[in-house]
């Protein structure tokens, strides 16, 4: 038994250590301290940085919090007018990624779009500038990441003993109490988690806060390496985000570890009925936050890729797709295996808080900005040929940048947590006696995995692939700075376009990108209606 | 007095009540018998407002609450408290949470008296700051009981309530049960499939078979 454990810990260790091997490398960069250039930052640039990150976590993760909360409620608890398919399109903005969001709403509510031409022009007004202030980026931000906060928190409502709802009504409860005192307080955990996602997509932005020109903690991370040249200082400033991540996932942890209110059970009755005014209010209000989030932002890109596509629709897009293809398959493909080999129950796991802890540090990439996650690895890499080159070896710089293998590694390590929480979550219905039984039938490991883990934890693999899939479509910064020459997907097609306000020929690789996201979300939504 | 007249429901075209009827006099303790898929719980969840019917009238101290298998008065309104099957207690909080959980618009001081009372009542002093899960099967279901008089219901429904408790258990607690209700006055009907759990517990016992109540 000891002797298995050894080589599974081994194996596991090995896998998990190499997929964090970014942070490490990032870690690293304290051993050459730059005091002055520290100096600088922590006196001019980083108070008013901080306090504005801090701003736009606060703004963003409470608006996230309520939208998504109180849209999963209304979806899962009450009956109203539209609800089904309202519930199935909530999901859809996950396709937008929300560096398109962003350009999207800059070309409409920038001085030159519609809203201020038609404010100046009919009504007089002088206008707005959206740059200004903290607002806007917030409000683009909660609606880019609430499905974060909505599909946790739904899955967690959908759980809830529904005769829990109904002892709290026959108890004289109304509605807004049952949800405020029994309902919320149950889904805390899974809002927490949505929660946590967001915050931490939020800190490595670099696309919106980008078109936004917003300095948040990341330009200080773009400042050390851009204008000081030091690769240092810039993953010193990404070691404390990671710092900062790791706080936020072990106080979710320590929160979810108190949550076991679920019942095996998904309740399809709904303890409320809304129909008449009310129930059209809440349909109303809903499709509201839908038409925000995807259906006019596709109405605006509909618009311009239609008014450019008469003027250069080209074969390039063929190619652009060709490689956006190549990457997401193939960078999904590996993360999933990753992520299901390190998610698989196993004693050994179960007992050794090493391997609980490796594994951990294996999900902590998603905290690093992905710009950030490809300086680190450029670093490594050149500090590894500085050894080799000590040694009388050769400089392995030529082989490895620019080829696919180092970005496919960028964005297995960026994305593992994605792929591994949705696959862990699946083997929570493995329960020991189905393990204990298939042993007492004389069933080997192997054929264990096999013929009982593989089974029940597809629909998380699945599940997790997709929206790994959906993550690595949408990846820009890694993609930016890591991807081989002449290698340009749809991201980066967008962002460079939407980056000089070509709006109306970035509309059409971002339609394309948002299309190919949809349908994948549809497939998510089907597996998740199936499970 | 609870009058259900006409009460008729039916699931997926297959119906399982029809014609139900049933008079209870304050205080009335009764017990509706009837094997699994009988609808006698389906009963139940229509007299408490939860589910609706195809046709079925309640009428509750002269207050009509539902009226051709619809409701006129909301569940959180009709004054009726339930015991669930599983208890259905609230996993976040503690007892004392629990049981004040209905007499929220009482000051803090009141509410306190009430779980005192309650719980001195239902043997259970002292446990107020535990949570439903250290508690044993038959506490729960007695914090449960003592959470649904906290709002002094005018009828209580209890829906299987002991069928997980073991048969020692079980006896005692059905007595105990018996007595605490017999005490308040409350109108309370019990659904079983446990003949003799019925016959101690209740005043009237009435059967359902072929859709239809039978009071022995």
């Amino acid at each position: 038994m000891e002797k298995n454990c050894l080589k599974s810990k081994v194996w596991i260790s090995v896998l998990a250590l190499l997929v964090a091997m970014p942070i490490f490398v990032v870690a690293m960069s304290w051993l050459f301290p730059e005091r002055e250039l520290w100096a600088h930052f922590s006196t001019i640039l980083l108070p008013n940085l901080i306090s504005a990150t801090v701003v736009l976590l606060i703004g963003v993760g409470i608006g996230v919090t309520f939208l998504g909360t109180i849209l999963a409620y209304l979806v899962v608890m009450v009956e109203f007018p539209g609800r089904q398919w309202l519930e199935w399109a909530l999901f859809l903005p996950f396709a937008v990624p929300a560096y398109v969001l962003a350009f999207v709403y800059l070309g409409v509510f920038d001085y030159s779009g519609y809203v201020q031409v038609w404010m100046r022009e009919v009504l007089g007004l002088s206008g707005f500038d959206i740059r200004t202030g903290s607002w806007a980026i917030i409000l683009t931000f909660i609606l880019v990441f609430y499905p974060y906060v909505y599909m946790m928190a739904r899955a967690s409502f959908k759980r809830q003993k529904i005769n829990i709802i109904e002892a709290g009504r026959l108890l004289g409860t109304g509605p807004l109490r049952t949800f405020l005192k029994i309902s919320l307080p149950l889904a805390r955990p899974a809002a927490a988690a949505g929660l946590l996602v967001t915050l931490m997509e939020v800190l490595a932005d670099f696309g919106v806060v980008s078109l936004f020109n917003f300095d948040t903690f990341t330009t200080a991370i773009y400042s050390a390496w851009g204008d000081f040249r030091s690769i240092e200082v810039a993953a010193q400033l990404a070691s404390l985000l990671v710092l900062v991540a790791f706080f936020l996932i072990y106080f979710e942890k320590k929160a979810r570890g108190q949550a076991k209110y679920y019942s095996n059970e998904v309740a399809n009755r709904k303890p409320y009925r809304a129909f008449g005014v009310m129930g059209w209010l809440i349909s109303i209000f809903i499709f509201s936050v839908f038409m925000l989030a995807f259906a006019m932002p596709m109405l605006q890109l509909i618009i311009w890729g239609w008014t450019y596509s008469g003027k250069g629709w080209s074969v390039k897009y063929i190619d652009l797709i060709i490689s956006t293809l190549i990457l997401t398959v193939s960078a999904t493909l590996i993360t999933v295996s990753i992520a299901t080999i390190l998610a698989l129950p196993n004693h050994c796991k179960k007992n050794s808080s090493w391997l609980k802890s490796v594994i951990n540090i294996a999900t902590l990439g998603y905290a690093l900005p992905g710009s950030i996650m490809a300086v680190g690895l450029l670093y490594g890499i050149n500090q590894v040929s500085a050894i080799s080159i000590y040694f009388g070896g050769q400089s392995i710089n030529q082989i490895i940048f620019g080829s696919i293998a180092l970005l496919l590694f960028a964005y297995i390590s960026r994305f593992m947590a994605i792929g591994y929480n949705s696959i862990k979550a699946s083997t929570e219905q493995i329960k020991p006696i189905f393990t204990q039984s298939a042993r007492l039938l004389g069933v080997s490991r192997l054929r264990l995995i096999w013929k009982i883990y593989l089974p029940m934890m597809t629909p998380g693999i699945l599940a997790g692939g997709l929206l790994v899939a959906v993550d690595i479509m949408k990846e820009l910064p890694a993609t930016y700075l890591l991807r081989p020459f002449g290698w340009d997907t749809l991201a980066i097609q967008v962002y460079e376009l939407s980056a000089e306000g070509l709006f109306e020929q970035a509309a059409i690789p971002a339609l394309i990108m948002v299309l190919f996201g949809s349908v994948l979300m549809i497939i998510f939504q089907y597996l998740d209606k199936k499970s | 007095m609870l009058l259900v007249n006409h009460l008729s429901i039916s699931y997926q075209a297959t119906q399982i009540l029809n014609d139900f009827y049933l008079s209870l006099a304050t205080g009335d303790i009764f017990a509706l018998l009837g094997d699994s898929g009988s609808g006698k719980s389906s009963a139940l969840r229509f007299i408490s407002g939860l589910d609706e019917a195809q046709s079925g009238q309640v009428v509750l101290n002269g207050k009509q609450l539902s009226n051709n298998g619809i409701h006129n008065v909301a569940p959180e309104l009709r004054k009726i408290g339930m015991v669930f099957q599983d208890y259905a207690l609230f996993p976040h909080m503690n007892v004392k949470k629990n049981i004040s959980f209905g007499i929220y618009n009482l000051s803090n001081s009141e509410q306190k008296t009430k779980v005192e009372e309650l719980l001195l009542m239902i043997g259970l002093k002292g446990v107020e700051r535990k949570y439903p899960h250290q508690l044993s099967g038959g506490e729960q279901q007695r914090v449960a009981l003592a959470r649904a008089l906290a709002p002094s219901p005018k009828l209580l429904l209890l829906d299987e309530p002991f069928s997980s408790l073991d048969k020692h258990h079980k006896e005692r607690l059905v007595l105990q049960v018996r007595d605490i209700l017999k005490k308040t006055n409350i109108t309370s009907i019990l659904v079983t499939h446990d003949k003799y759990e019925a016959t101690i517990f209740a005043d009237k016992v009435g059967v359902i078979k072929n859709k239809k109540l039978t009071i022995n």
